[in-house]
């Protein structure tokens, strides 16, 4: 089951993946694509608990709605939430394999707390990685916060380290707000991978177990305009 | 002006051609502006108390105003404007322009004669109806672009055209225009209300025409044709074919020639010596710059410079035009955010269409085909 939205101004993508083996059981007998408002969709996930198990349910000749039913098995309770579904008629991006200059691993936490805290000094946030390490930089009117991570090949925990793999070196901007909301993903994943390219949008990706991921895709911030002199 | 009723013919017939979007989605767009357009609306809607901004002494001022700060606001959107000024008018519209010279003296008498009779709105009304763009203005307005590092492109005829050109070329994303006949000459991308007042909160509508081509399923050449039909600034149309009409024959014999031979010309006469070839050569061949030969630059605003000539010799409020002056120069340094649709290409068009919709969709198909057989179809009400 994927899913591919973009924001209203188009600087950002995000992509869903779940794989079959994430569920425990999976039958679809044809691609078929469901159109819902995502702000529909989390009314309907907000009902669940912590502990329940979700299962997502639409077929053809039952009208326009997906059933989510939330099942506790302690309590021998189950809640069906009905959704409508939306008419959706968009463009779905084509995202090219691109093989990456630099690919750094990190916890996920660790990741969003240098967003936060470049965040507060800048609306904009420069990565530039070279074989010695990535650094984060957020300068503004104020003053500037400069978080270094040296690749830390002995962390003693493998969820703590932080991993760098540099082909080439890359400097490139971003606008932090952007990055502050995706990682909200946090609590998806301990780690967190952000793959990085020169002129090209950075991938930001939230493994989700062995079989699925989210991904953000974030469009560059361009300093200058070929013709903009 | 334009194509007669092309928008409402899209809206009912191509619904999915048509996108609305607030300005800050546009940023990172570079988009070809017809100049003269809007220098006409600027002193038709830029007034205080009913009169054009005027200079000290007595020049009319609103055409400055409203491109100053309405080129700032663009850019404070990460819009890269360009101007496209119209060249001479192509011989074909001396139709049209004879007939607005005819309503211009009728609205001149008009208001003498509200004038006269000391009827201060009626007044108001035709002198807005009588506005028009002098040279001078334009030449003024050039100036201000030039000093503000603003592109300018002099058409050698049509604007509307050469903007549609730079769209084909790949020059820019689209065309900002109030007219549709930026569509018939190929634009792939129409902008309407990009440069609406703030104030209105107009959003701005996106026409594609690709999607009006496909989804109409007329090829490029029958559209123009369809658009002849409706009603365009070139040549006359045949009397009783309105819209509706229109599209109908379009899309049953796909070009002017056959519809001409298939209807009753007693019962629509076509204009005498109807000039439609010429003006279907017009919209496919307009005469324009070619794409290669335009150079567009966005330069670094000569700050003083405008100064001097707004303040100094037009009499605008200085603070106000520096405090503008330094939002562009901030939004110009800001670096501009890239766009993810620039980077990756759109594979596939993914529809969902829900039974609701379709049910509805059939229902409309079939009042069609019933009002075809049986009653008269409905007229519109105006």
């Amino acid at each position: 089951m994927s899913l591919q939205a973009m924001d209203s101004s188009h600087v950002a993508l995000v992509s869903l993946k779940l794989e079959v083996g994430l569920f425990d059981t999976y039958r679809c007998d044809r691609t078929i694509n469901l159109g819902l408002s995502l702000a529909n969709m989390s009314k309907a996930l907000k009902c669940a608990n912590n502990d329940d198990t979700c299962m997502l349910k639409y077929e053809e000749n039952e009208g326009d709605s997906i059933v989510f039913t939330f099942a506790d098995p302690k309590r021998d309770k189950t809640q069906d939430v009905t959704v409508k579904m939306m008419d959706i008629d968009s463009e779905h991006l084509g995202i090219p394999d691109q093989d990456y200059a630099v690919v750094c691993e990190m916890p996920a936490a660790e990741f969003q707390k240098t967003c936060k805290d470049l965040s507060t000094f800048s609306d904009s946030l420069n990565i530039t990685a070279t074989k010695a390490g990535i650094v984060f930089t957020g300068k503004g009117d104020i003053g500037s916060s400069v978080v270094t991570y040296s690749p830390s090949s002995s962390a003693d925990d493998e969820n703590e380290a932080v991993t760098l793999e540099v082909k080439e070196p890359v400097n490139v901007n971003f606008s932090i707000k952007y990055m502050n909301q995706f990682t909200k993903a946090t609590a998806l994943s301990d780690r967190v991978r952000l793959s990085l390219c020169n002129d090209v949008p950075v991938v930001v990706e939230y493994p989700i177990e062995e079989n699925g991921f989210l991904r953000f895709y974030l469009a560059p911030k361009i300093d200058d305009d070929d013709n903009m002199e | 002006m334009g194509i007669k009723g092309l928008s409402q013919v899209i809206a009912d017939n191509a619904p999915s051609a048509i996108k609305v979007n607030e300005i800050k989605a546009f940023f990172g767009r570079k988009v070809a502006i017809d100049a003269s357009m809007c220098l006409y609306q600027f002193l038709i809607a830029v007034r205080q108390d009913g009169s054009q901004l005027q200079s000290e002494d007595g020049e009319t001022t609103s055409h400055l105003m409203g491109m100053f700060y309405r080129t700032i606001r663009m850019i404070d959107n990460g819009i890269k404007p360009v101007y496209v000024f119209d060249g001479k008018p192509p011989d074909m519209k001396s139709g049209e322009l004879e007939k607005r010279s005819e309503r211009r003296a009728e609205a001149e008498k008009a208001l003498t004669e509200a004038k006269e009779k000391g009827d201060a709105k009626e007044a108001e009304k035709f002198e807005r109806r009588l506005v028009k763009v002098t040279k001078q203005q334009n030449e003024e307005v050039k100036h201000l672009l030039g000093l503000m590092g603003i592109p300018v492109v002099e058409a050698p005829c049509e604007a509307e055209a050469q903007c549609a050109h730079l769209v084909k070329a790949g020059k820019v994303f689209g065309t900002a225009t109030e007219d549709m006949d930026a569509l018939t000459f190929g634009s792939s991308v129409l902008l309407r209300h990009l440069l609406a007042p703030e104030s209105k909160k107009i959003p701005i509508k996106e026409f594609h025409l690709a999607r009006v081509l496909e989804e109409m399923k007329l090829s490029e050449d029958e559209f123009i044709d369809l658009c002849i039909l409706l009603g365009c600034d070139y040549c006359g149309t045949i009397r009783g074919v309105g819209p509706k009409k229109a599209v109908e024959l379009i899309r049953q014999h796909k070009n002017i020639e056959t519809v001409l031979e298939n209807i009753d010309q007693t019962k629509y006469p076509p204009p005498e010596d109807w000039p439609y070839k010429r003006a279907r050569e017009l919209f496919r061949e307009p005469e324009v710059t070619k794409g290669e030969d335009v150079e567009l630059t966005w330069k670094e605003p000569d700050v003083e410079g405008i100064v001097k000539f707004m303040c100094g010799d037009k009499n605008f409020s200085e603070e106000r035009i520096r405090s503008a002056l330094t939002r562009m120069q901030k939004s110009r340094n800001a670096g501009t955010q890239g766009r993810i649709d620039s980077f990756f290409s759109v594979s596939t068009q993914v529809k969902c269409v829900t039974a609701a919709k379709r049910k509805a969709q059939e229902e409309a198909e079939k009042m069609k085909k019933g009002g075809k057989k049986g009653a008269p179809p409905k007229k519109r009400a105006k």
